[in-house]
């Protein structure tokens, strides 16, 4: 094991874990008041990146970045009121099968409209924060008498401080302003918020706008780290297994499982040469990030049914 | 669905009232269907046999997420997962252990159904969007598991090249019968099924199986546990349905399907690796599943012609498009392919959930009612 | 149950009667192999692939000699080039200006009256990356022409899937996809490279660095070569990487000390992989990639500070214009060592570089697309047109197939496509180029600069 790059490998996995925590809270969002599990979310990360490029590139509007995000997110707000009213309206009440195979059969349609219009080259995303200059961090630690350095790229840094302020200020709006309030009676219960006169219709839509916004920022964030391509839209793969790590309702748990994620991606570079599985087992063990996430998964299932944060579900036939 | 018979078709035995196929002229047009279907490579264009095999691969696939689906509402998105294993362990047993395809066919089927036992283990557990997740990761464990495990067997990423189905006939008076051609390395008379117009026949001897088990599962004490389990899996355990007994068997038949669909394919491709099947399609088998209609027979049959056809119009409509939309390029496939699948699985989850064997059945009634009722 | 023991049973005798009737492609009785004891010589069909009958003795007959073969005058024949490539998977990146190379380099010949006098006809396919699409593709055209003779390929993966189909079938491949075991595995023998195999080029590189270590070394690296190989998985990724090599990389006392694999991916973080390299105490990076695979090995070793600790070396995809599309960084592009096997837009006086920056201007293709693959291309449409041509005048129009180009391509001795951009000889048995230059980048695309001039190659074929 490499065990000097632990504290680097640790570090960059947390921090690679920002996006994820907010893909993650994206779907838990429309999960919490609609019932819905938002496969499509990938390509809603997708088109928000892809709309902030065409506003910000000369080959589209060309406008400075600031306003090209800002419209990239009104954009992502009207698909994810658009989705809502035009997909998963006519679904209310359908079985969970109906719905999974909606949102997955949206995702597909989505994939093939982003390939419609903006064709299949990969792009340069305007570089956001600087590529050169990576944060030196000496630990006050020592390895075979050599102090360690955590060397952090800037985008990783940023990108994780500005997924968990997304998160700090969702859970404020949650927590005091009276949509939030309308948002979580209408999670607790349909009926019952309807009756004291909240408009679930409406809620429902915020809430896709909202994860619309945080689709398209946390799309940005990574495209801005790596460039703009269709594979954005398998990026939210990790994301999927982090939502239910936390338990599908829970807003902290998506969170957190979204770091755990990350840790676990990162943590998995560690063996080396001398592993004692032998060099091979070592280098597939290095090669298992994409699959880290759902062998977790699996592991919290078996123990914890309901996830690390989840209700449990009582069921009267 | 009401059991609509037109006047006169009464049961006068036991075993009438158990046929599938009542009539006469039924049988009929059956047969005359399959003789259609295997005689398609004297008269059919070779991409038109081409494009019928790819449905009936797609078509058993589909069956076997059926029986997991349909019938138990048990919600997979790892069929594919488990015709890559299907097709990996059929490779490797004619290609490394020189075993027959027709022998290996089966063996891949029940590999391939004791993998899909492991991961239908959670479902006792957890169930809804949990289970989905546990058959997800299957979709990505076992990819990654066929790249990373035995390279020198397996052979990585690349995946491995799969040895053309053969089947060898002695040599009787100094001739080659049923169509084979001496083969000078084994001494004997050998048949291979090269090309798509020679696989067809597999693929539909393989069918023909497959169609009669599905359709002989959905009306026996197995199938009707499944429904059981289905509608109400609490109510179903207190009348003594075991729960987790049937769960897992319907992972196993689902699994096994897939198997011999994955081998059919690698045999078919005559190459597999860890993407030659991969999450979309199992989303494109649930798609399948819907369009043509969940929890009946004739479901899997219609969804996935439709599904097949469409990706094939796809295809046609590419090149129109292409020249439409200059940016577009060489991605017109790669756009339209996965927008005309969503497009026409979100019309049908909206408008017929309940697919085109349900469309069909209506049509069968409304024109028995005619002219009385629509 | 009786009934459905009987639909089985009229199954299996309609499937039994169809195998016996056997398939369209065997004309043939029955009886027309008539086994015996000996082996009678109807078994070529399956042995043939490797060792195909050798053209006449004498390569370059006379041209016209024979009333009844056509061999001129050719106006209102078609010839077809079928190619497949990705074009909206992760290759696509590459494949553009390789189809848009191949295209253009057609059209102008068929401008200038095509192969004398026949037109020539491209159908393509997009794979998407994936190679049952491009198995599904290879079906397609096979299954509406009886006669395909050429097929132009771009990928190692879909190269080494259908490596026994093109011999099995007899149709030559010419592919830019220069994986090892598509050109000389088993039951391969069709399937020709427009470039050096990656073995090969792997290498061409190794002399490179042992021979010229003081010089190109890292200031703190010492005398010995630590090689660390950073690349996808796959077949393309893994090219360069065979026993063979590894034998030659330990001959020339290079260490192979680190093998990592990153996504096949322009999102793919190379972090962890370079970080293992270094703890592995490589000084040495070779990536077998394109694209964003160099890309993201030149901005992870820019991000971490690292690149003055490495000497970063790739195959002949990675030094190109394609690789600055997502470098967020020109300056970090800079000393990278790559084998070299034709010459460079900025070899701007000589005329097949001429010819080629002449279609592309004509073409109005996009400036992305001015790269290695379009300059490969129009090379390889000059190669199949001289070997097609030749196997015109020995076996005449009517008789031409891809058993005829075949014979062409191995018989034709060294042949200098596009007066010599690259430099080829198909001949005993080798089946792709194996000359190359050593190039380094040095500025910006224009400036990718010779190190070392053309040299015959290590043969490490497997």
């Amino acid at each position: 094991m490499n065990w000097q790059l632990l504290p680097q490998f640790a570090i960059t996995g947390l921090l690679n874990g920002g996006p994820i925590a907010l893909m993650a809270l994206g779907i838990v969002l429309v999960f919490k008041s609609s019932e819905v599990f938002n496969f499509a979310h990938g390509q809603m990360l997708l088109i928000g990146a892809m709309a902030a490029w065409w506003f910000a590139s000369p080959e589209g509007m060309g406008l400075p970045l600031w306003a090209a995000i800002i419209a990239a997110l009104a954009v992502s707000v009207l698909l994810g009121l658009a989705i809502e009213r035009l997909t998963l309206r006519p679904m209310t009440g359908q079985p969970l099968l109906s719905i999974i195979l909606m949102t997955l059969a949206l995702g597909q349609f989505l994939q093939g409209l982003t390939i419609f219009v903006f064709g299949t080259t990969q792009r340069n995303f305007p570089v956001i924060f600087s590529v050169t200059n990576p944060y030196r961090i000496t630990l006050p630690l020592t390895y075979n008498d050599n102090p360690i350095v955590v060397v952090l790229r800037q985008n990783l840094v940023w990108s994780f401080v500005i997924a968990m302020i997304c998160v700090i200020v969702l859970v404020l709006f949650f927590q005091y302003t009276r949509t939030g309030l309308a948002m979580r009676a209408t999670a607790e219960n349909h009926e019952t918020a309807q009756s004291v006169g909240i408009r679930i219709n409406h809620v429902f839509g915020i809430s896709w706008a909202i994860a619309g916004v945080i689709a398209a920022i946390s799309g940005i964030l990574i495209a801005t780290a790596s460039g703009l391509d269709l594979s954005l839209s398998i990026v939210v793969l990790a994301a999927f297994p982090a939502v239910l790590l936390g338990g599908l309702e829970s807003i902290p748990g998506a969170v957190l499982g979204g770091l755990i994620v990350g840790l676990a991606q990162g943590l998995v570079g560690l063996p080396n040469n001398s592993f004692f599985m032998g060099p091979a087992a070592a280098q597939a063990i290095r090669n298992s990030a994409e699959i880290v996430p759902y062998i977790l998964l699996l592991i919290v299932l078996v123990i914890r049914p309901d996830g690390l944060f989840g209700q449990k579900r009582i069921e009267r036939v | 669905m009401a059991v609509l018979r037109p006047s006169g078709d009464f049961d006068t035995s036991y075993e009438h009232d158990l046929a599938v196929v009542r009539q006469r002229w039924q049988w009929a047009l059956l047969l005359l269907l399959l003789l259609a279907l295997f005689t398609l490579p004297y008269y059919a264009p070779a991409p038109t046999v081409s494009l019928i095999n790819r449905i009936g691969i797609a078509i058993i696939a589909v069956q076997g997420l059926n029986i997991l689906t349909g019938y138990t509402g048990q919600i997979s998105l790892g069929q594919a997962a488990f015709m890559t294993v299907g097709g990996y362990i059929s490779a490797l047993l004619v290609g490394a252990a020189g075993w027959s395809f027709f022998l290996a066919l089966p063996v891949a089927g029940l590999g391939a159904g004791l993998v899909g036992l492991i991961f239908g283990l959670p479902s006792l557990r957890v169930k809804g969007f949990y289970l989905v997740m546990a058959t997800l990761s299957a979709q990505f464990i076992i990819p990654w598991l066929t790249r990373h495990i035995y390279p020198s067997l397996l052979n990585g990423a690349q995946g491995i090249n799969v040895p053309v189905p053969t089947f060898s006939l002695p040599v009787i008076a100094n001739t080659c019968f049923l169509g084979t051609t001496f083969n000078a390395e084994l001494g004997t008379c050998v048949y291979r099924f090269a090309t798509p117009s020679q696989f067809i026949h597999i693929t539909l001897g393989v069918l023909i199986v497959s169609t009669i088990v599905a359709l002989n599962i959905s009306r026996s004490r197995l199938g009707r546990a499944l429904i059981s389990v289905r509608d109400n899996d609490l109510a179903a355990e207190l009348l003594g349905v075991n729960l987790f007994a049937y769960k897992l068997k319907a992972f196993f038949i689902a699994a096994v399907y897939a198997g011999v669909a994955g081998a059919l394919l690698a045999h078919n491709l005559r190459h597999i690796n860890s993407q030659t099947v991969g999450l979309v399609d199992s989303i494109m088998f649930m798609g399948m599943l819907v369009v043509g209609g969940l929890g009946s027979n004739l479901g899997p049959i219609l969804g996935a012609t439709l599904v097949v056809l469409l990706e094939e119009l796809a295809t046609v409509l590419a090149p129109p498009a292409a020249a439409l939309l200059p940016t577009l390029a060489g991605g017109a496939t790669a756009a339209l392919k996965p927008l005309l699948f969503g497009l026409a699985l979100m019309l049908f989850l909206i408008f017929e959930p309940r697919g085109l064997a349900h469309r069909w059945m209506l049509i069968k009634a409304a024109w028995r009612l005619r002219p009385y009722a629509r | 149950m009786r009934k459905w023991t009987l639909i089985m049973l009229v199954a299996l005798m309609g499937l039994v009667l169809l195998a016996a009737c056997g398939s369209p492609a065997t004309p043939t009785e029955p009886t027309a192999a008539p086994p015996t004891a000996a082996p009678p010589t109807t078994a070529a069909p399956t042995a043939a692939p490797t060792t195909p009958p050798e053209a006449p003795a004498e390569p370059t007959a006379v041209p016209v000699q024979e009333p009844d073969k056509r061999t001129q005058n050719l106006e209102g024949e078609k010839i077809t080039f079928y190619h497949f490539g990705d074009l909206s998977g992760p290759y696509a990146a590459i494949t553009g200006p390789l189809v848009f190379g191949m295209e253009d380099a057609v059209k102008a010949i068929n401008e200038r009256g095509g192969i004398r006098g026949a037109t020539i006809e491209v159908r393509f396919a997009d794979t998407g990356g994936s190679i049952d699409e491009a198995v599904a593709a290879y079906d397609r055209f096979v299954g509406s022409d009886p006669n395909a003779m050429i097929m132009i390929t771009y990928g190692s993966g879909e190269v080494e899937a259908l490596a026994s189909r093109f011999a099995e079938d007899k149709i030559v491949n010419l592919s830019a996809g220069l994986s090892a075991i598509g050109f000389y595995g088993p039951e391969s023998g069709y399937t020709f490279g427009l470039g050096p195999i990656y073995p090969d080029q792997f290498g061409l590189f190794l002399d490179y660095i042992t021979a010229n270590w003081a010089t190109i070394k890292p200031a703190s690296a010492g005398d010995e070569i630590k090689l660390a190989y950073l690349s996808w998985p796959g077949a393309f990724g893994q090219g360069a990487l065979t026993p063979k090599t590894r034998a030659y990389a330990e001959s020339l006392g290079v260490q192979i000390v680190a093998e990592e694999t990153y996504d096949l991916s322009p999102t793919a973080d190379t972090t962890t992989a370079i970080l293992n390299a270094q703890a592995a105490g490589a000084n040495v990076i070779w990536t077998n990639t394109l694209a964003f695979g160099p890309a993201a090995l030149m901005n992870g070793l820019g991000a971490l500070g690292l690149k003055q600790e490495f000497v970063l070396g790739g195959c002949n995809w990675a030094m190109d214009l394609a690789t600055y599309a997502f470098v967020s960084d020109p300056s970090l592009a800079v000393g990278l060592i790559s084998p070299f096997p034709y010459l460079w837009w900025n070899n701007a006086d000589h005329p097949g570089i001429q010819y080629a920056a002449s279609l592309f201007e004509a073409n109005g293709r996009p400036a992305g697309a001015r790269n290695v693959g379009y300059l490969m291309l129009v090379t390889g449409v000059d190669i199949a047109v001289q070997a097609i041509e030749k196997a015109i005048d020995t076996v005449g129009f009517d008789n031409l197939n891809g058993e005829a180009i075949y014979n062409a391509l191995t018989t034709m001795g060294p042949i200098e496509a596009l007066n010599g951009v690259v430099r080829v000889d198909y001949a005993n048995g080798v089946r792709a180029p194996q000359q190359a230059q050593i190039r380094q980048i040095q500025g910006g695309p224009d400036a990718f600069n010779v190190l070392q001039d053309w040299t015959q190659m290590p043969d490490l074929r497997p």
